[in-house]
């Protein structure tokens, strides 16, 4: 998959059009943002979730954190619904994880799915990559 | 579209990305923003600044004519010296702030902000008085900001060493590149040692890729307008449309010090009457505590009870934390105060601290 800086795709996950990803293993989907999102946003220098939002449940695009970049804040959405199981605190800390890992130690919830047929509705790897090229 | 510099061409092929600024189509950041500006803290940044306008002001009643028009007084200036002052509504608020450069006797350059140079084309043209020619020299003139403690060491790669020393802080003279004229000051909008570089559109490509090429061993690297942005926040400088504004007088934007011309200038009164009486609101210094990054607009509290709004705010590269500059009524907090910032309805802690937050280094 490509390579190029800022638009490095990661083979195997979902994709939706606000530029999140979704990593499915079994019940739970792993999200974040892709690393397109990541180097539209710039150096990222801030974000935060949602209040309580671990533990509780949330439905696909609901605003789930909120990044700031040296330039702007961005909202970042559920790209599926479900009870979310874990938030990564190590982001909160360190934002720039985000730039550096977003596919890896920048993820940013994992959700236990309430509605798995919302999968089919995300873009597979090939379909996003097409995507963000249309996009240029 | 906006209009495009004579380096426009450069940016996008150093994978600038584009903005629109001020109806320009201009480089908001290279690569990271954070790091562009570290550079110019640390080493060398290099900012296309063509976007800003350029005025020539002649003729024998030039001196009267600024006169009648700034705060500040004229005979602070010498041949080959600039400063800053802005230009008053009668009510005292501010049109734009600009920069002055006194060529010669009734000789003066003046630089102003891309976004107001058509509002301040028309006002300097709708108040001439006497012998007194006006002319816009934006459209040929690029402008090449070099900024950083390394700015000096590269510059003299490329111009007479004793030239580059010659020119103190705030002075500015001319000599050739490519045989065309270059005018070079010793000034800026970083809070860093710097030049300011003005040249004849046609040798703009060929300066920026010479400074580029002799400054690499410094560490210079071209910085786009988000890092100039951050660069002037940390070391407090205002920005037209933020601290500055047609609803703001001088003396409310910590601009008394430029309020120094007895002449009958348009808003003397006010702005003059204002610095004698004092004012109800001021810019303050505001540094998070809290986490979050403050932003233009968000509401300042002190004890539950709104006292003004940020101006301009942002993440500081330097202090690794949130700064922002605010509009205050003043009286109500002193510095190391403990204030509260309304960050997406949220109230972040915040301190009021001294200005600015980066003294000038140079």
């Amino acid at each position: 998959m490509g390579e190029v800086k800022g638009k490095k795709i990661e083979s195997g996950l979902k994709y939706t059009e606000n530029h999140e990803w979704v990593k499915v293993e079994g019940d739970t989907a792993t999200c974040g943002i892709s690393d397109y999102a990541q180097n539209s946003l710039g150096d990222i220098v801030f974000m935060e979730y949602t209040d309580d939002i671990e533990g509780e449940k949330v439905a696909k695009g609901d605003v789930i954190a909120v990044v700031e970049s040296s330039k702007a804040a961005s909202d970042v959405y559920s790209p599926v619904s479900g009870e979310v199981l874990e938030v990564n605190s190590d982001v909160e800390d360190s934002p720039e994880t985000i730039n550096s890992d977003p596919y890896g130690n920048g993820w940013l919830l994992k959700i236990k799915l309430s509605a798995p047929e919302e999968l089919e509705k995300l873009i597979s790897a090939e379909d996003y990559e097409k995507l963000i090229n249309s996009g240029e | 579209m906006g209009i495009k510099t004579p380096l426009y061409d450069e940016h996008v092929k150093a994978g600038g990305r584009i903005v629109e600024f001020g109806g320009y189509d201009m480089p908001v950041q290279y690569s990271s923003a954070i790091e562009e500006h570290k550079a110019v803290r640390n080493n060398a940044g290099l900012f296309d600044v063509s976007h800003m306008g350029e005025f020539s002001v002649k003729g024998k009643d030039s001196k009267v004519f600024l006169s009648g028009l700034i705060p500040t007084s004229l005979s602070k200036l010498e041949k080959n010296k600039g400063m800053y002052s802005c230009l008053c509504k009668e009510d005292g608020g501010i049109i734009d702030d600009i920069f002055i450069f006194m060529i010669a006797e009734n000789d003066y350059f003046l630089v102003v902000n891309a976004g107001t140079k058509d509002k301040d084309f028309s006002w300097l043209n709708n108040h001439l008085t006497g012998d007194v020619v006006l002319e816009d020299l934006t459209d040929e003139t690029a402008k090449i900001d070099i900024q950083g403690p390394e700015s000096e060491k590269i510059i003299k790669k490329i111009f007479e060493s004793a030239f580059v020393s010659s020119l103190e802080r705030f002075y500015f003279d001319y000599t050739t590149y490519n045989g065309k004229k270059i005018m070079i000051s010793n000034t800026g909008y970083t809070g860093e040692a710097g030049y300011e570089l003005y040249i004849d559109k046609s040798e703009a490509v060929s300066l920026w890729n010479t400074l580029l090429e002799k400054g690499k061993g410094e560490g210079l690297i071209p910085c786009g307008l988000a890092s100039r942005d951050s660069l002037r926040l940390e070391a407090c400088y205002s920005l037209y449309g933020h601290e500055l504004t047609e609803e703001i007088n001088p003396v409310e934007a910590g601009l008394s010090w430029l309020v120094s011309s007895d002449a009958d200038y348009i808003g003397c009164r006010s702005v003059r009457g204002m610095k004698e009486k004092g004012s109800d609101r001021r810019i303050y210094c505001v540094s998070m505590v809290g986490k979050g990054i403050p932003r233009e607009g968000c509401k300042v509290e002190k004890n539950g009870n709104e006292i003004g709004y940020l101006t301009s705010g942002g993440f500081s590269p330097v202090f690794s934390k949130g700064i922002a500059l605010g509009m205050l009524k003043k009286g109500i907090v002193k510095t190391g105060d403990s204030v509260d910032i309304v960050i997406r309805n949220k109230k972040v802690e915040a301190e009021i601290v001294k200005r600015p937050f980066y003294s000038f280094n140079g």
